[in-house]
């Protein structure tokens, strides 16, 4: 067995820059890993994750009632302000609260439901490209990867252009609970500061549209609270899931995917040849680098994963990154190809929690691509700009991306 | 009333469970977790299309089996 690997620092800073590479030893050695540090089995197989993951009987995302279950009175006392907000999130429930809330929201997210967007969102495309492509160069993330996500969910809200910092903001601090620096020692301070604020920004939009509703996302989840089919807590968290959740996951997805194809200029070439390949190409980038490296389970009693007992109460770490280079399911798994089919990665996670918003994810990504290939060459790291990304286990997330391109007139 | 098939892209589907809440007289999941079509005259076509379209993986395939039509998914939508 590799020595290094059994660091189990899943933080280390290799790891973070290279989770591809670690991950794959992980597999090689052992499918089904407990790692010691962490406290619980990390999974990078791809028969592994799916197993877990589509399965809700054995395995829980009651992630707040287990954090609970661990914390001291005064602790749980200190964090009060997450728990009333995140207790709601479908993401952390289960059946049949989760069965309920999903068939309700998903009927607003359905590639069907999300096609009418479309033309709002090339529109944002546009004109973020607009702004930069006469400069020969951009810093990728906030010029681009950020602006877009982040208008196409103020227009979902109904919210002002002007409160996009604030909401970045908010959204950091919250993130820091979960994912990013989860060594900071104030972290549960902050993400209490950030719902805080995001709570108290996003209460008043959801008074301003229960008066005057319109067709934005709050005023269809107003109607179904109104028709007794959501609580207004469930309004509140959900609100607070959308915006969290609806950009930066997007956004670096968007840097993600343009990175790959910056180290790949071949495959930047194919789809500027032939855009009608963007929909398996955008499948291929979530693939190949997602924005979403990992997601926890709970099990539920003692439960087969693989070759291992996992025991009632264990946590398990199932690395979305690891199963989509899983050689076992995917033929050369390394390789960049924006023509493979099928192509059934787990980016998105699979089963019931399987990402609500996957579709205007895709549909975003879609249009940002087909505009980028359509408007620029193929990008180039600026010659002095260093990739460094978050240390965080589940984003994959880069601090900036500084590049320099050719418009295409 | 018109006859349909319905198919489940076993390539597409990833046990979202969606298509066997909405209707579980025609869906269910099978042991790999994946949704199989148990009764495809269980439903009338209007519910089996509006099912269909909750899929988040557009992995469900609706056709008229009499004129080959396909209901659903229409051109261009999924992936």
């Amino acid at each position: 067995m590799n020595t290094t690997l059994l660091k189990d620092d899943l933080m280390a800073t290799e790891v973070i820059a290279d989770p591809h590479s670690y991950y794959r030893t992980l597999r090689e050695n052992e499918r089904v890993h407990w790692n010691e540090r962490w406290k619980g089995w990390v999974l990078t197989g791809y028969k592994e994750a799916v197993d877990v993951l589509r399965d809700a009987d054995h395995f829980s995302s009651d992630r707040m009632g287990y954090l609970e279950s661990e914390l001291t009175q005064e602790e749980r006392e200190s964090i009060a302000p997450i728990f009333n907000v995140l207790k709601y999130w479908m993401v952390f429930r289960d059946p049949p609260e989760h069965t309920v809330l999903r068939m309700l929201l998903n009927k607003l997210f359905t590639p069907v439901a999300i096609e009418r967007y479309r033309p709002m969102v090339r529109k944002i495309v546009q004109k973020a490209l607009d702004k930069v492509v006469s400069n020969g160069r951009m810093e990728f993330i906030r010029d681009f990867a950020y602006e877009v996500p982040m208008s196409v969910i103020l227009e979902l809200i109904g919210a002002p252009d002007l409160d996009r910092d604030k909401i970045k903001e908010w959204s950091e601090a919250i993130g820091v609970f979960f994912f990013i620096k989860a060594d900071e020692p104030r972290r549960r301070e902050i993400a209490c500061e950030g719902i805080n604020s995001m709570v108290d920004y996003i209460t008043p939009l959801i008074q301003q549209r229960r008066e005057h509703p319109g067709i934005d996302l709050i005023s269809l989840l107003i109607s179904a609270e109104e028709a007794g089919q959501l609580t207004y807590n469930d309004v509140l968290a959900t609100c607070v899931l959308l915006v969290f959740g609806g950009h930066e996951t997007t956004m670096n997805l968007i840097a993600n995917g343009t990175l790959a194809l910056m180290t790949h200029p071949q495959e930047w070439e194919k789809l500027q040849k032939d855009p009608t390949m963007i929909k398996r190409a955008v499948e291929e980038l979530l693939r190949y680098d997602g924005s979403v490296k990992s997601t926890v389970r709970w099990a539920k009693s003692d439960v087969m994963v693989g070759d291992k007992l996992i025991k009632k109460g264990e946590r398990l770490l199932v690395s979305l990154s690891g199963a989509n280079r899983d050689p076992l399911q995917f033929d050369d798994p390394d390789a960049l190809d924006i023509t493979r089919d099928p192509n059934l990665h787990v980016a998105f996670a699979h089963g019931i929690h399987v990402c609500l918003g996957a579709s205007l994810a895709r549909m975003e990504v879609e249009e940002a691509f087909s505009g980028l290939v359509r408007r620029i060459s193929c990008p180039k790291l600026e010659k002095t700009a260093k990739l460094d990304y978050y240390p965080s286990v589940v984003h994959r997330a880069l601090k900036s991306l500084p590049v320099t391109f050719q418009e295409l007139k | 009333m018109a006859q349909v098939k319905i198919t489940v892209n076993h390539n597409r589907c990833v046990g979202s469970q969606l298509c066997m809440h909405f209707l579980p007289a025609v869906f269910e999941m099978n042991e790999s977790g994946q949704s199989m079509v148990i009764d495809a005259n269980a439903a009338d076509i209007t519910s089996i299309i509006q099912t269909a379209e909750q899929c988040p993986q557009c992995a469900i395939k609706v056709e008229d089996t009499s004129s080959g039509e396909i209901l659903f998914p229409p051109p261009g939508l999924g992936f």
